[in-house]
């Protein structure tokens, strides 16, 4: 692979305290906060193969085609942002039973590793802000 | 890619709401673990398991003093990885957040009418 085309991928796991057909029908219901067709601007969404989103936010509009669905254990589609450059990336969610509840584990991969991608302070201020003083400190005591 | 497990142990880490605020409250200055454990309602084993995750990827360190055993917050690690952290990752990690606090909330509902 060039390193014009490098890629990333982002995953992240929960523990959902419901059981699996639950959470995965949730994951579908832009009515449910978190998911990722909540507090649309626009929304078209077909979740079944081959079925198209289209997702506006902020002014930013999003798109994919679902490749699987498989009720109640996998969901997979293919996501287009201004993010991902014009490349197709891909968003796999899987649903395992684990105790009462449900381990639900969440991978973005093909995401382009551009410098703009990578967030850098702007995506790290959600959790740095707190930290900041700290960090100005430490690195001035470092010189 | 230097470091890919320290990355992926260091995102752990921080990928649960609990262990970020173990880390805020670490930072402001070292804690005995029963003051680490105190502002969370929940066992002291579970707040065990996070601190074992949090040391794995060197976001704390214990250091004996006489009797006690103090826990202090360690920022290395963290500014090792910022700059490796994609936007989708915050913007996955907000969601999940949301996604399960509407179930945390859920639940706890479904408990109080019983």
């Amino acid at each position: 692979m060039s390193e014009a085309m490098k890629t990333i991928e982002v995953k992240v796991e929960r523990v959902i305290p419901a059981p699996a057909a639950e959470v995965f029908d949730a994951w579908l219901d832009p009515k449910i906060p978190g998911n990722p067709w909540n507090m649309a601007e626009k929304l078209l969404l077909n979740p079944h193969v081959d079925g198209f989103f289209y997702w506006l936010i902020h002014g930013n509009s999003h798109y994919g085609r679902f490749t699987e669905v498989e009720r109640p254990a996998r969901i997979e589609h293919t996501w287009m942002s201004r993010s991902t450059s014009g490349e197709e990336s891909t968003v796999t969610v899987t649903f395992q039973p684990k105790g009462e509840g449900t381990l639900m584990t969440l991978v973005h991969s093909g995401l382009p590793d551009t410098p703009g991608g990578r967030g850098h302070e702007k995506g790290w201020n959600f959790f740095l802000d707190g930290f900041h003083k700290r960090f100005t400190d430490a690195s001035q005591k470092n010189k | 890619m230097q470091n890919m497990d320290q990355l992926s142990d260091v995102l752990t880490a921080i990928s649960h709401p609990t262990r970020r605020a173990i880390i805020g409250q670490l930072a402001n200055g070292p804690a005995r673990f029963l003051d680490v454990a105190k502002p969370y309602n929940t066992a002291l084993n579970a707040v065990t398991k996070h601190l074992k995750l949090l040391e794995r990827a060197g976001l704390i360190e214990r250091q004996k003093r006489g009797r006690e055993v103090l826990i202090s917050f360690r920022a290395e690690p963290l500014r090792q990885v910022a700059g490796w952290v994609h936007e989708y990752e915050r913007f996955w990690n907000e969601r999940l957040d949301e996604f399960e606090q509407h179930f945390q909330k859920k639940k706890e509902e479904k408990e109080e009418k019983q």
